[in-house]
């Protein structure tokens, strides 16, 4: 069974031209502990990004008040923590979040409600949630300790190439087509800022290849309309030096094809 | 299509370790071909290279780009950049120093094939990732071989230097040498002369100061606070304790290191790598505890030329060294003045009490 509660405090969104981002409600707060007093949960390891994520609706709708190419959050809820989904509720409430909707389902049904929802980006802790949103073709985030020391100030999103990032799980067609064209989304939106003080942050990272690798990434992004900031083309070198320095809220791997291998 | 967070990035960092620098694929291809010249080389791990970290407008020349970025901002250069992607840049004045890295590498790589102590040049640079291609572009019309590059797109370099354990940085920016410096990393601020002598295309020449560069200010010091005599009689009494090291002294002993794998292949004299000291202190007196000093650390220099107290240009002009590091502007001046090559390091007491050169030339303000 999947149901949705519209979250009344905040401006539904265009959803036909946002970008619709789903997190759950594990990854965005943390159920285990209550804030002091007024029984809302602490934030989870999600916060810093959706605090980036509203950044960046900020600032676009500060340039154009009538913008519709905005980030658009909802909270996913599944079975087992239904009885709690009126504390999720006013958590998020209480958090001043932007998120539009709550969306109840089963676990079973969870991947109906992310399709049906029309989700473009999923952000979960769990690790099984994630293998079979991908498999669905919904690019999916496993998010951890990591991501909770992130910015909240700027969305910084890495591009990496994808041959090493879990093997177990190959992209379908249908996957890789949404991932490009959620990156797509990502590129226009960043094109409507300068260069400095940008809200929205790119960041290629070539790992194993050497230059000719790097610019044909950047080719290849350029092409679906991302234009990166920032490029590091390892060849070899050791990544988590470099990675530590990054903090990437969440990686993309659009398939580049390694041109050495 | 996977998308992850950074941690599970990290956690498959485990086959990188196990690939290492060589793939096995390519170790099989290579085992084929005993000889393969067309074949590139893949870059050392940066633990065991000595890694020199160049910045773009040291290496190549973009006074004109530069000019627009002062002139009309950031938005015109990028424009710019972009409009003129498939241009290559002319060379700047680190180019024919990274040459003849290079060229000692592939001596380096003939006689000890197996070793991963080579020279691995690393550009970073605070551009943003559209000039990328353009710089990727140049690097490749050049035939320079450079794999590993940072572009930072604004974001201060350190973290970056540290990460690939550089042992020198050249930057045409005071601000980020003097954070580099600080940070306990070989950096020196590189000046691009008006015309550039020749240099030697097979043999690697670094000319280094000794005061303040490879040994540390305090003798410097001395010569500020008391004067010419009192420094002499200070060196003197002090002839058989060594300096202080100073910032390049690492950068020259990585330097003897490889010289000593060119001499173990019976290659002494004719070594493609050769060092300087020009310094301003004399043979007669205050030189010998720069010799000494020197030999205490197990260092060796080539040539030592105590010019006591005379210009360095014209000397530096017969040397035609790649490279001269020095920690006055006046020297840095004078020698530029000539067509060497020269770097600023912005260390120790002549910064604060500087000495006047003929020009009293200001450094000019940069973002890069």
């Amino acid at each position: 069974m999947v149901s949705t509660v519209q979250n009344s405090d905040v401006r539904q969104k265009d959803v036909d031209h946002a970008v619709v981002v789903a997190v759950t409600s594990r990854a965005l707060f943390e159920s285990d502990t209550e804030e002091d007093g007024d029984g809302a949960y602490a934030a989870g390891v999600a916060f810093p990004l959706l605090q980036a994520l509203q950044r960046v609706n900020e600032q676009l709708l500060q340039r154009n008040p009538a913008e519709s190419l905005l980030f658009d959050v909802v909270l996913m809820t599944t079975d087992s923590q239904q009885q709690q989904s009126s504390r999720f509720m006013s958590s998020t409430r209480h958090h001043g979040l932007e998120v539009t909707r709550f969306c109840f389902s089963s676990e079973e049904d969870f991947i109906e409600s992310l399709l049906k929802n029309n989700i473009q980006l999923f952000l979960t802790t769990d690790e099984n949630e994630v293998l079979q949103a991908t498999q669905k073709g919904v690019p999916s985030v496993l998010l951890d300790e990591h991501s909770a020391v992130c910015s909240s100030e700027q969305l910084r999103v890495l591009f990496c190439e994808n041959a090493i990032i879990r093997p177990s799980s190959d992209p379908t067609p249908a996957s890789r087509q949404a991932a490009q064209s959620f990156s797509s989304q990502l590129g226009k939106m960043r094109q409507k800022f300068g260069m400095f003080d940008s809200p929205l942050c790119f960041t290629l990272v070539t790992l194993r290849g050497g230059k000719d690798s790097c610019c044909g990434a950047l080719k290849a992004l350029r092409s679906i309309g991302v234009s990166v900031d920032e490029a590091y083309c390892l060849a070899g070198a050791p990544r988590s030096p470099i990675l530590s320095l990054l903090r990437p809220h969440f990686l993309l791997s659009d398939g580049f094809s390694n041109l050495d291998d | 299509m996977s998308l992850s967070s950074s941690q599970t990035l990290t956690i498959s960092g485990q086959d990188l370790v196990k690939n290492g620098s060589r793939a096995p694929r390519e170790d099989a291809r290579a085992g084929l071909k005993p000889s393969t010249p067309t074949k590139k080389p893949q870059p050392p791990k940066p633990e065991n290279a000595i890694t020199i970290a160049v910045s773009s407008r040291v290496l190549f020349n973009m006074e004109k780009e530069q000019q627009i970025f002062e002139q009309q901002g950031m938005e015109e250069y990028i424009k710019y950049q972009v409009a003129h992607e498939a241009e290559p840049f002319r060379p700047g004045p680190a180019f024919s120093f990274v040459k003849a890295l290079e060229a000692v590498n592939t001596q380096l790589r003939e006689l000890y094939p197996e070793s991963e102590e080579l020279f691995d040049v690393v550009l970073i640079t605070n551009n943003h990732a559209y000039v990328g291609l353009r710089l990727i572009n140049t690097i490749n019309h050049h035939q320079l071989f450079i794999e590993r590059f940072c572009m930072t797109g604004g974001n201060s370099p350190i973290g970056y230097l540290k990460a690939y354990h550089t042992n020198l940085y050249l930057s045409a920016d005071p601000v980020k040498v003097h954070e580099a410096l600080g940070e306990g990393i070989a950096a020196a601020t590189m000046f691009t002369p008006e015309k550039m002598t020749e240099v030697s295309e097979t043999q690697l020449r670094v000319a280094f100061d000794g005061d303040a560069v490879l040994f540390s200010d305090e003798s410097e010091q001395i010569f500020k606070a008391h004067g010419l005599d009192k420094f002499f009689e200070h060196e003197k009494a002090h002839e058989n304790k060594p300096l202080d090291h100073g910032p390049l002294k690492g950068f020259l002993e990585v330097l003897g290191k490889l010289q000593k794998k060119f001499y173990a292949k019976g290659q002494r004299m004719d070594c493609p790598i050769r060092t300087y000291l020009v310094t301003a202190r004399s043979a007669a007196s205050s030189g010998a505890r720069a010799l000494k000093t020197l030999r205490s650390w197990g260092l060796e220099i080539d040539e030592a030329l105590f010019l006591a107290g005379a210009p360095k240009g014209p000397m530096l002009e017969k040397i035609r060294p790649h490279i001269f590091f020095d920690d006055q502007m006046f020297h840095v001046e004078g020698a530029a003045e000539m067509g060497t090559v020269a770097c600023h390091v912005p260390y120790g007491i002549a910064q604060r009490i500087p000495r006047k050169g003929v020009k009293d030339k200001e450094t000019s303000q940069t973002v890069k």
